[in-house]
């Protein structure tokens, strides 16, 4: 499998994000909220750095899988997990964190996901990859990585604590 | 509809040829059979071919004594969306049995000698093996007034039974022995307590807590018993008890032989070969009352039959349209059918594997029954009419849709397949049955 | 490939029993939002299909359908038994008309939700059965139980009362086994099958069955209307003999003994009224965790009506 991106590559990528979400965040209070799975991973990453840098910000958790649009067309629905919205959602301002940005549908079931929380004051998205492709007009405010592949490709993110390492990886379909 | 051609031997005569003979007594016996306008002319090994005979190889095969069932519904007249005269005795030669006593609660019911008269007529119109048909003991089976007893008797009703119910008020029943018995009748008996039985639809234990349906104890069917047989005991009457399910229901009857009471006792296939774990997820193929019970009673009831406790083996086939079984278990109308399967699945499940042996069968399922009812036995014997049928054990029967002559299905065996095959059934000059 | 129907705990694995009480969570989570609905089963029908009375599980499946979104088709059925003369297949064939991908049936006959899943394509779920089963109340009650006690193993449950007859003391019984939990029953000797169920302590006897030290003590609604006979001498007798009195409740009390009842109560035989105010009653936390777990349920069924080529409705 053709290694696009290293541990070395992501934690790059990852520290310009954390450097684009910072620059948002020192004008005013943030929450980083990040879609499971491995959108938390990389939310936690970010929203890690960010305590270092002792900017205070909030942080949360958001499970998609009730707003998918696709149920009808799966053998058997997504595991169902937690999320967890520690915060006010009204008023907030929200970066929404993913690992990786395709079709935009994802992103579309966060968004309603997130505005039955409240009613926040802004929401930006935050992706680690971006690859191209969208079927919905939506659009990262900060990407860590873009990426050219085609429809078909299947770009694999592989994370430490979810998959044991750091990696993605793309593979071709012809 | 099944095809009523009368089969006529071509030729006068029919040589089955290099079977094995199974009579009441003794273990088989090899040999040819002659039967010669419909009697048997000869038997005994390596027997001349007569120039103008049909022979029949039987090689490796059963020649035995047809099967006669004291135990049928054939639901005519009433239902005969369900089964009816033409098609139950159609299953019955089916099964290699060529006689039948038909139980009485149909609708109307048997209860008095134009129904009987009726029934038999039919019966000469479109079967092609003897119908004989029990009466009720009380008019429409409620237990209330008696039925046409002497009536039935001119037609040759011998059999009084309210089948399907017991006689609730046993001074009913005790007044009925004792103006019947004096007739030569005698009485048979389905036995419960109605009030202990519940919705009728499967045995008290295990599988009735699991399923959450009231059960029927065998007590209810085993104080029933006890009680009919103690009334016939005291009025004189001869009583049968029919499809007896359990251990302890067994050795009452073995008992009140010891006791010296007239009483004689059936045993059906289902009883003997399936059990309240069959029932599984509601299955209502095994839904039959009396209930089947649990696997000690199995095994108990083979042993009664086995050491002659049971006189006879008796299907209670009873058909039922698919519609009907396919409801929930309570609602679901109780029994299966049984003439078709019973020969095979009792040869499959006991005779291949040496537990029980022809002579048994023959004896239970043959000539007590027939002794019962009051008529000739059919062995495979010089001089005697021909009555019998070739088994082949070595083929298979599978009990599909299209092998099965009754109007209904509902049988456990549906679409399995088992050991031994009738493969020819003759009576009189006539072969009813040719595989 | 997820299953069809839900219609008894008996055919659970246990795997299957760990992800509906785990995904129960998530759903009782959303209630604490502003927005307590989720698309999940939006454009779905959910029919209701309640041939016995209930107010409790025919709303509680109601909210729990509305919440995921479904819409809700209570079906107007004679309460006291099928229309005489109508099989499960004229039942199915009506249903068919109205399109619905799930059924929720409740019926005084034992197997008839089964007889149902066998002809339908639509998922079915047994909201109760005759004495049979009654799997939702037994998800529901596991899922309580596992607030108080995160690991079950070896805690002890005692299911008092009519176990005879109750749906819900076989489904419960059932699930909590599978879970590893110690199970008794109590009740009068009329009442507890003598044969069957394997694995569980019988008790006749209040004072033995505490001895027993169970963590809960779960009681059956005492049920007249299923009685065919009488199985006891009347309520009072009943009440003094196997009901939670005062005086047993501050024994229950003094052990820190947990009281759970399906519902609804009759006080002044399985209970008295001060158990209502008891702080370690779960009564009300499992009304409100009935709707998550059904609402688990619903999320976890597939119904086969989209399967292209197929005769709606039949299999």
């Amino acid at each position: 499998m053709p290694l696009i991106l290293d541990e070395a590559a992501i934690g790059e990528a990852v520290a310009s994000l954390v450097g684009e979400i910072r620059a948002v965040a020192l004008r005013g209070r943030i929450a980083i909220v990040g879609v499971r799975s491995r959108g938390d991973e990389v939310a936690e990453r970010v929203s890690a750095a960010l305590t270092e840098q002792e900017i205070d910000h909030d942080y949360g958790v958001l499970d998609i899988s009730l707003y998918r649009d696709d149920l009808s067309h799966l053998a058997e629905n997504p595991k169902l997990q937690s999320s967890d919205i520690p915060f006010q959602m009204d008023g907030a301002h929200i970066v929404l964190v993913d690992d990786v940005l395709f079709t935009g549908r994802t992103i579309r079931a966060a968004l309603d996901a997130l505005t039955d929380y409240g009613r926040p004051a802004r929401i930006q998205l935050a992706v680690l990859v971006d690859r191209g492709h969208r079927e919905i007009p939506i659009q990262p405010d900060f990407s860590g990585v873009s990426l050219e592949t085609a429809r078909m490709d299947h770009v694999i993110v592989q994370l430490k604590k979810t998959d044991g390492g750091d990696a993605v990886e793309l593979v071709s379909k012809q | 509809m099944p095809i009523l051609v009368k089969y006529k031997v071509e030729a006068m005569s029919l040589l089955i040829k290099g079977g094995k003979i199974a009579a009441e007594e003794g273990p088989l016996v090899p040999g040819d059979v002659l039967i010669v306008d419909g009697v048997i002319a000869a038997v005994g090994e390596d027997l001349d071919v007569p120039p103008e005979a049909q022979v029949i190889e039987a090689e490796g095969k059963i020649v035995a004594p047809a099967m006669f069932d004291a135990h049928v519904h054939f639901r005519e007249p009433g239902q005969e969306y369900k089964e009816d005269i033409a098609h139950g005795t159609e299953a019955a030669i089916n099964g290699g049995v060529t006689g039948v006593v038909m139980m009485p609660n149909t609708s109307p019911a048997i209860d008095s000698p134009a129904v009987v008269r009726s029934i038999l007529e039919r019966a000469r119109e479109v079967s092609r093996i003897p119908v004989y048909t029990s009466g009720c003991i009380t008019k429409n089976r409620v237990g209330g007034e008696l039925s046409g007893i002497d009536g039935m008797r001119q037609l040759g009703v011998v059999m009084l039974t309210d089948d399907g119910d017991p006689v609730a008020n046993p001074a009913v029943l005790k007044n009925a022995m004792e103006y019947a018995t004096p007739f030569g009748m005698f009485f048979a008996s389905h036995c419960e307590v109605a009030e202990l039985s519940g919705p009728r639809a499967l045995n008290e234990g295990k599988i009735s807590y699991q399923l959450g349906i009231k059960g029927s104890p065998a007590c209810s069917e085993e104080i029933c018993m006890d009680r009919d047989i103690r009334l016939a005991h005291a009025a004189g009457a001869h009583i049968h008890i029919q499809h007896v399910s359990s251990a302890i229901g067994m050795e009452t009857i073995r008992w009140w032989k010891k006791m010296g009471a007239e009483v004689t006792a059936e045993v059906s296939p289902h009883h003997l070969i399936f059990n309240e774990e069959d029932i599984g997820d509601y299955d209502t193929h095994y839904k039959m009352n009396p209930p089947l019970r649990r696997a000690e009673d199995n095994a108990a009831l083979l042993e009664g039959l086995k050491e002659g406790v049971f006189d006879l083996i008796a299907t209670d086939h009873a058909p039922h349209s698919t519609f009907e079984k396919e409801q929930d278990f309570v609602s679901a109308p109780n029994g299966i059918t049984g003439l078709e399967t019973a020969l095979v699945s009792l040869y499959d499940r006991f005779v291949a594997s040496g537990q029980i042996g022809w002579d048994l069968i023959v004896k239970r399922y043959s000539a007590e029954p027939r002794r019962m009812m009051g008529l000739e036995v059919v062995p495979v014997e010089e001089s005697k009419p021909a009555d019998l049928i070739v088994f082949d054990p070595a083929g298979e029967t599978t009990f599909s849709r299209e092998f099965m002559r009754s109007k209904s299905i509902n049988t456990p065996f549906l679409d399995q397949t088992l050991q031994g095959r009738v493969e020819l059934v003759v009576r009189g000059s006539e072969i009813l049955l040719q595989r | 490939m997820a299953r069809k129907d839900f219609l008894d705990i008996a055919s659970l694995s246990r795997e299957e029993v760990d992800l509906l009480l785990d995904q129960a969570t998530p759903f009782k989570e959303l209630f604490t939002r502003s927005v307590k609905k989720v698309p999940a089963l939006k454009g779905k029908s959910v029919l209701m299909l309640f041939y016995e009375p209930s107010t409790r599980t025919l709303s509680s499946f109601e909210v729990a359908a509305k919440r995921l979104s479904a819409d809700v088709i209570d079906l107007d059925v004679p309460h006291s038994s099928v229309a005489k003369g109508e099989t499960v297949k004229d039942t199915v064939d009506t249903l068919q008309a109205m399109r619905a991908d799930y059924i929720v049936v409740r019926h005084k006959m034992s197997g008839l939700p089964q007889a149902i899943a066998r002809q339908t394509r639509a998922s079915v779920i047994n909201a109760g059965d005759g004495a049979h089963a009654h799997p939702t109340q037994a998800l529901l009650d596991a899922f309580t139980l596992r607030e108080v006690f995160p690991d079950l193993s070896g805690r002890k449950v005692l299911i008092a009362g009519d176990i005879l007859h109750s749906r819900v003391a076989r489904s419960t019984s059932s699930l909590l086994l599978k879970l590893g939990v110690e199970v008794g029953f109590l009740g009068p000797g009329s009442l507890i099958p003598r044969s069957g169920p394997e694995g569980i302590r019988k008790f006749t006897d209040f004072d033995e069955a505490l001895r027993w030290n169970p963590d809960t003590v779960y009681l059956l609604r005492v049920q007249m209307e299923r009685q065919d006979a009488q199985y006891f001498p009347g309520v009072q007798e009943y009440h003094r003999v196997y009901g939670v009195t005062r005086e047993r409740l501050d024994l229950i009390q003094g052990e820190g003994i947990y009281i759970m009842h399906p519902g609804p109560v009759n006080r002044g035989v399985e209970l008295c009224h001060e158990v209502m105010d008891y702080e370690r009653s779960l009564i009300n936390q499992q009304v409100e965790n009935g709707i998550a777990a059904r609402m688990a349920v619903l999320y976890s069924l597939k119904p086969q009506t989209d399967l292209e080529d197929a005769d709606p409705g039949k299999i």
